[in-house]
């Protein structure tokens, strides 16, 4: 059991106390003053704070799975705390200065005149990097970054002021061939060895007389559990892409924090007996990496989800237990009748996701428990699934409203069907009676729109930032129809 | 070689690729510097009564000082045009977050919790939020102003020529603000100096207006203020008049505590507090005939101005200046007022109002095609500015459009973008489609370049040449992005026929340049480069003479003759002499002058010849020439859920010879996506309170790389006419951002597919809400297609979509 934070950044080993530990990653990169030149990082920008503009992209390192590389994601450092970064490699615009000069992808950005103001130069440097470790990492053979694959790449990354063209034309310019990578600007055996030590020892700084503040990063179930009932105040954190954007609203002050995101035993992500089961610390973008051929509809909304940034880190339980009504993942976790795994010192249960969900923001959690699993019974063949996340922007956005239409077919005959909406009420909820309706007729416009019209009958939203009520509920309906429509256009039953 | 024509990076690129270009928060902290926060008004109207809190406060450890306005040592009030805004809160409050209090502190947390102490006791008044209650309750700033084209004074002929013309159309047009959201939020830093003087750098496009602002809160000399700006992370308008309450209090604090003290507003803040684009309302009634000529307008524009005149009369001015957009009208009127309100006051953005007189003219062309059942594109053509043809050349305030080439770019921009062809294919498209509508605008702009307030229109640059022959050079001018440094850069560097690398832009300070404009109205290049060339010209004069008398061979029989003088390629010669061994290098040349005892510096200055425009009358030339352009855009809706795809976009523009074709190809793109986020996805929502709801981008969607057009065409065309400013360029900032109109008017023309001749009013932008909810509106009660229920959806009685209405302000 270890007591401090450790953590290297761009090379250099730093080992932190409970001050740092708690801080956001981009101020301690930005306000402290770092060796070896005592300088203050400040070529990570803030702009937001929310995680949504990406000029404070950095990149993690952590070694990979069998400890013999070390495999770089960006993240966005405004929302991320420094506790989360034990056992990691941080790598700053900064660190980038290793290549000697000017990587390709900070030429090509030169170049194509990818900059303007350059305020969110050093996110897009950090992103473009991140989409190239991605290749290395991968062995691709690759020999230029895809134009679909750049923009979803840098949709965490926000400019104001180019429009994007050129910044797109830039990272198509880029060589994957001779981009320069992360391995070849810090090859240190002695932090690889050092971060593959660090990753089986937990973390306990305990609080003190004079300071209750307590940070634990634990390396096992059992630690994680332990921590759990010495510390019943202390919020688990995960990825900290709700908890951060919290923090920086006020909303939160972090007093006692458990990370859950280090516990191997909650990262399992795999296929058992007809279900998919995700350890609640896989994160986003580990997750589309199993489902992306099994539920493509699951696949295109978490292409949407968040940014590349907020996939690498934010966790499947965050998103269930930060229990939005618009969280993306749970109409669809509803409609396949997920169950989460709960665990604690006293035992594991089982909860129907249904039941978890409890009020606006009330789960059935108690202070000793985790999410350990999520287990989600894959649809049989028979099943068209539908998901709709409706938000203002197409990417990078949160929903106004979200859907998930599961519908078991015979023929053209629904035989079973069931509907889970979000964005329309405390918690996202399923639709008997819109079930109901479609159950037992055949798959057209009219048995949709039927059940469009009772859904809307059904739920109450609410007016606020992201859409009026009335505007809600016509999408709710609507959802229908257009479930209908795509169905019909994948399944090649006729539009009338 | 020459510099100027060549796509040059950004002078500071390598430093923004990495991270070493800084910015305020960037700047290292100095000794015993103080961070500033302030208290704001919690409520948009109503008195301060009391302030709670402020001995508490003061006794926090770790706070330096605690002011009020009573601190201030001059009078309370500023503003740009009509000085009604107070620095800091006396006695009325006019919206939220208007700063009351201000704090420096040790540490953050420090002043953090001394703000938590003071407690603003007010007495709240019902706040005017929306336009429509402004006119009720006649709450205005400045006149209302008039714009009467010649012979369309008198109002019988005016209504005479309505009466003739055989189809009118009228109706309410509305467009909503936009947050300029620079990536850098407001920020400065104040450093008190010797003798009570006070030094800002500040994150600012007005170091001029900031060293008055901050001379007169501190009863100080313009002398004993310095202002610098070393760059910005984006302006946009924003930080044109809006940064120097940011450098006010940061003052404040140096020069009580005499220590540095910095503010960096967090987003939240920024976007709380911080003026805007002008939401506007307009009522407009049309005349025209059978073939969409335009016979007589009337155009009646109010704008939300907020709390206080910023430069909402000028931004006014200026939208009533492009309600013509490229079209010559016979007989129109214009009419404006700002209403004053209980929101942030609103200030300049990328268009400064004419974005909103564009979408209104643009908005009734749309309306004149559907009437008549015509492609909007005949519209057009049948009513834009003809060069040198009489009758079609004269705007509504007098000046003569000319040299223009607005025919040329239509024809160029229909044939490239094959816009007859995909008018076909979006025929056939929604014919057939029950699910999705296409739209297709081909639209234009013609913007104004020079302030429309005379005196601005000067700038002064100084031009330092070194004894090995490098450059500094110095204007008013500031970088914020838009590459006015490199632009000055390769002016000067030709000048004195260097390569670039010998030039260097330094920061813009008072100190050095003074009495200066904003950098604004696109003009920064032509002001602040034609001052540079001023000021090149006369060091060249004196290099000249003396380069006469020092390169003269008698032998040779070359007496001094500076007309031979050539400063060219790094060499200084005459040119008559083709011995090599008699030039000399240019810095060589430099340190034998200077022992000569020439002078190598210079000052220049420039006022844009021939602007005039009287402000009463409505008439006069307030333009030094027009930035023209047009762009083809083509979108796809979602009739199920309003969702909206921007498929293709083709622009071609006129901006003259272009100094940096990188750099305004970038000002292009990036300005017409700016645009395109106004009419889209930009949506400013405030609540009953008067509180902004979108204070961040989780909650204001700016676009997003991925909202890119697939297929996106940017072009220039070549313009032999245009015989005017600095090196034969134009002005590029702001013009390009109404090009983003064609994406509003694309979808406006898919709903109108879906509307099938059935007249309706789209609001901008348009969201998904929006487009869903008029779609909604539009789609018949009875069921179209015998027994298939409507695509849309039950048919709602329309009290949806005026409670959406109400949320924007
Ligand atoms: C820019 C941005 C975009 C986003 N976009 C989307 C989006 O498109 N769709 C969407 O649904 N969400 C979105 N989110 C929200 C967020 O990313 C997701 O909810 C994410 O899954 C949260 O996971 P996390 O690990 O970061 O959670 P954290 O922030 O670490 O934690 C969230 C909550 O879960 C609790 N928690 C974490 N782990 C456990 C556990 N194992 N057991 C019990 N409780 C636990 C924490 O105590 C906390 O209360 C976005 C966030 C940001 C910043
Ligand atoms: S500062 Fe915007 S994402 Fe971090
Ligand atoms: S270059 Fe200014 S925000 Fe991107």
């Amino acid at each position: 059991m270890r007591d401090s934070i450790v953590l290297y950044v761009n090379g250099t080993r730093r080992e932190v106390g409970v001050d740092a530990a708690l801080q956001t990653l981009s101020d301690y990169l930005r306000l402290c003053y770092h060796p070896p030149d005592d300088e203050r990082l400040t070529g990570t920008k803030i702009a937001c704070s929310e995680g949504d503009c990406g000029a404070c992209t950095v990149l993690m390192g952590t070694p990979n799975e069998s400890g013999t590389s070390i495999e770089y994601q960006s993240v966005d450092s405004c929302i991320a705390f420094v506790f989360q970064m034990d056992g990691c490699h941080v790598v700053t615009v900064e660190g980038l200065r290793n290549a000697g000069g000017l990587t390709g992808i900070q030429q090509a950005m030169v170049d194509c005149h990818g900059s303007q103001c350059g305020f969110c130069t050093p996110g897009f440097v950090m992103a473009m990097h991140s989409m190239v470790e991605e290749h290395h990492q991968q062995g691709s053979q690759a020999s230029h970054l895809e134009e679909d694959e750049i923009r979803l790449g840098l949709s965490g990354n926000l400019c104001r002021c180019t429009g994007y063209l050129q910044i797109l034309q830039a990272a198509t310019a880029v060589d994957l061939k001779t981009a320069v990578a992360m391995e070849q600007l810090f090859e240190s055996q002695a932090m690889l060895e050092e971060l593959v030590r660090l990753s089986r020892s937990s973390v306990c700084i305990k609080p003190t007389k004079g300071d209750p503040r307590a940070v634990a990063v634990p390396r096992s179930l059992p630690d994680l559990l332990q921590f759990r009932t010495d510390y019943p105040n202390a919020r688990l954190v995960a990825g900290a892409t709700d908890v951060g954007v919290q923090y920086n609203h006020g909303r939160y002050e972090p007093q006692q924090v458990i990370a859950t995101s280090k516990v191997p035993e909650m990262q399992t992500l795999g296929i058992e007996d007809g279900e998919l089961v995700c350890g609640g610390a896989a994160t986003w973008s580990e997750v589309d990496k199993v489902i992306a051929d099994r539920l493509p509809e699951l696949h295109q909304v978490l292409l949407r989800f968040g940014s590349p940034q907020v996939r690498h880190l934010g966790t499947i339980a965050g998103n269930l237990a930060n229990a939005s009504p618009i969280a993306d993942s749970i109409p669809f976790l509803f409609v396949a009748e997920s169950s989460l795994i709960l665990a604690s010192r006293r035992g594991r249960r089982e909860v129907p996701i249904c039941d978890f969900y409890q009020g606006y923001k009330q789960v059935d959690l108690a202070g000793d428990e985790v999410i350990e699993s999520v287990r989600t019974p894959l649809p049989p063949g028979e099943v068209a699934i539908k998901l709709y996340k409706i938000s203002k922007r197409r990417d990078m956005d949160i929903s106004t409203v979200t859907a998930a239409f599961w519908l078991e077919l015979d023929g053209e005959q629904i035989t079973e069907a069931r509907v889970a909406v979000g964005g329309v009420g405390p918690t996202v909820v399923r639709l008997p009676q819109a079930e109901d309706s479609l159950a037992g007729k055949p798959l057209a416009l009219a048995t949709l729109a039927q059940a469009g019209r009772i859904a809307r009958g059904l739920v109450q939203p609410i007016s606020d930032v992201r859409g009026s009520a009335d505007y809600r509920s016509q999408l709710i309906e609507n959802l229908f129809a257009k479930c209908y429509y795509d169905l019909s256009s994948t399944l090649s039953v006729p539009v009338s | 070689m020459p510099e100027v024509g060549n796509a040059i990076p950004h002078e500071s690129a390598a430093g923004h690729v990495t991270g070493t270009a800084a910015y305020l928060d960037d700047l290292p902290r100095r000794e015993r510097e103080l961070c500033v926060v302030f208290v704001g008004s919690p409520v948009a109207a109503g008195r301060l009564k009391q302030i709670k809190g402020l001995d508490a406060a003061k006794a926090t450890p770790g706070v330096r000082c605690v002011l009020t306005h009573k601190d201030l040592r001059g009078p309370n009030n500023f503003g740009p045009i009509l000085s009604d805004e107070p620095f800091l809160v006396e006695d009325e409050l006019s919206y939220i977050g208007q700063p009351v209090v201000v704090i420096g502190a040790d540490t953050s947390e420090a002043a953090v919790e001394a703000r938590g102490l003071i407690e603003l006791v007010c007495r709240e008044a019902k706040p005017i939020l929306t336009i429509d209650e402004a006119i009720a309750r006649e709450s205005f700033i400045g006149p209302h102003r008039h714009m009467f084209s010649p012979g369309s004074e008198d109002d019988q002929l005016f209504q005479a020529a309505f009466d003739k013309a055989p189809h009118t159309i009228a109706g309410r047009f509305r467009s909503n603000g936009q947050e300029q959201f620079y990536f850098e939020t407001q920020a400065a830093l104040a450093e008190p100096c010797e003798e009570g003087a006070v030094r800002v750098i500040s994150s600012t496009q007005n170091p001029t207006e900031t060293q008055v602002v901050v001379a007169e809160a501190l009863g100080l000399g313009m002398h004993q203020v310095v202002c610098e700006c070393p760059r910005m992370g984006g302006g946009f308008g924003g930080k044109e008049t809006q940064s120097a309450l940011t450098a006010v209090m940061v003052s404040m604090v140096a020069t009580t505590t005499g220590r540095p003290a910095r503010l960096v507003l967090s987003r939240a803040v920024d976007m709380a507090i911080t003026g805007k684009r002008h939401q506007y309302q307009c009522d407009y009634r049309i005349g025209f005939d059978a073939a969409g000529r335009i016979l007589a307008a009337e155009f009646a524009f109010h704008s939300n101005g907020g709390a206080f005149a910023d430069l909402s009369t000028a931004v006014l001015e200026r939208t009533m200046l492009h309600a013509d957009n490229a079209y010559s009208i016979p007989v129109m009127r214009v009419t404006g007022q700002v209403c004053r309100t209980n929101l942030p006051p609103n200030t300049a953005f990328r268009g400064f109002g004419g974005p909103q007189g564009i979408a209104a003219i643009e908005n009734g062309i749309e309306q004149v095609a559907a009437q008549l059942g015509i492609d909007p594109l005949t519209v057009r053509k049948a009513n834009l500015y003809q060069d040198g043809v009489a009758g079609r050349q004269q705007t509504h305030y007098g000046q003569i459009v000319r040299d223009h080439v607005l025919d040329e770019i239509f024809e160029q921009l229909a044939e490239s973008s094959q816009y007859e062809r995909r008018r076909g294919d979006i025929e056939k498209f929604n014919a057939s489609s029950a699910t999705q509508a296409k739209g297709i605008a081909l639209s234009p702009v013609k913007f104004g370049i020079s302030f429309t307030t005379k005196f601005l229109n000067q700038a002064n640059a100084l031009v330092n040449v070194y004894t090995d022959g490098t450059v500094q050079v110095s204007t008013g001018g500031t970088e914020m992005g838009q590459g006015l440094n490199t632009k000055l850069k390769q002016i000067v560097a030709d000048e004195f026929g260097l390569s670039v690398d010998r030039v260097r832009l330094m920061t813009t300070s008072t100190e050095k340049n003074n009495n200066t404009s904003p950098t604004a109205a696109s003009a920064g290049a032509d002001l602040n480069g034609a001052a540079a060339v001023n000021a090149c010209k006369k060091i060249k004069r004196r290099i000249r003479e003396y380069a006469a008398t020092l390169l003269a061979n008698v032998e040779k029989g070359f007496v001094a003759s500076p007309e031979h003088i050539r400063i060219e390629g790094g060499m200084v010669f005459d040119d008559r002499d083709l011995d090599p061994r008699a030039r000399l290098e240019f810095g060589e040349f430099c340190g034998i002058a200077r022992r000569d005892r020439i002078d190598l510096g210079a000052r220049g200055f420039f006022a844009t010849p021939g602007v005039d425009y009287n402000r009463e009358t409505g008439r006069g030339n307030p333009f030094f020439y027009y930035t023209t352009g047009a762009a083809v855009a083509e979108v796809t809706i979602d009739r199920l859920t309003g969702e909206l795809v921007f498929d293709r976009a083709d622009l071609l523009m006129d901006v003259g010879k272009m100094i940096n074709p990188g750099i305004d190809r970038g000002q292009v793109i990036g300005g017409f996506m700016q645009g395109v986020g106004w009419v889209t996805n930009e949506e400013l929502l405030f609540d009953d309170s008067g509180r902004l709801l979108s204070t961040g981008p989780t909650t204001y969607k700016i676009p997003n790389i991925t909202d890119l057009p697939g297929t996106f065409h940017v072009d220039f065309i070549a313009n032999t006419k245009h015989v005017k400013n600095v090196r034969l360029s134009k002005a590029v900032g702001e013009p390009p951002l109404m090009l983003g109109l064609a994406v509003w008017l694309a979808a406006r023309d898919a709903v109108a597919a879906v509307a099938g001749g059935k007249p309706f009013e789209l609001a901008l932008p348009a969201t998904g809400e929006e487009l869903l909810m008029t779609l909604t509106k539009l789609s018949v009660p009875s069921e179209p297609r015998g027994t298939k229920p409507s695509v849309n959806g039950a048919p709602t009685n329309g009290a949806g979509a005026s409670k959406s209405a109400a949320r924007r302000r």
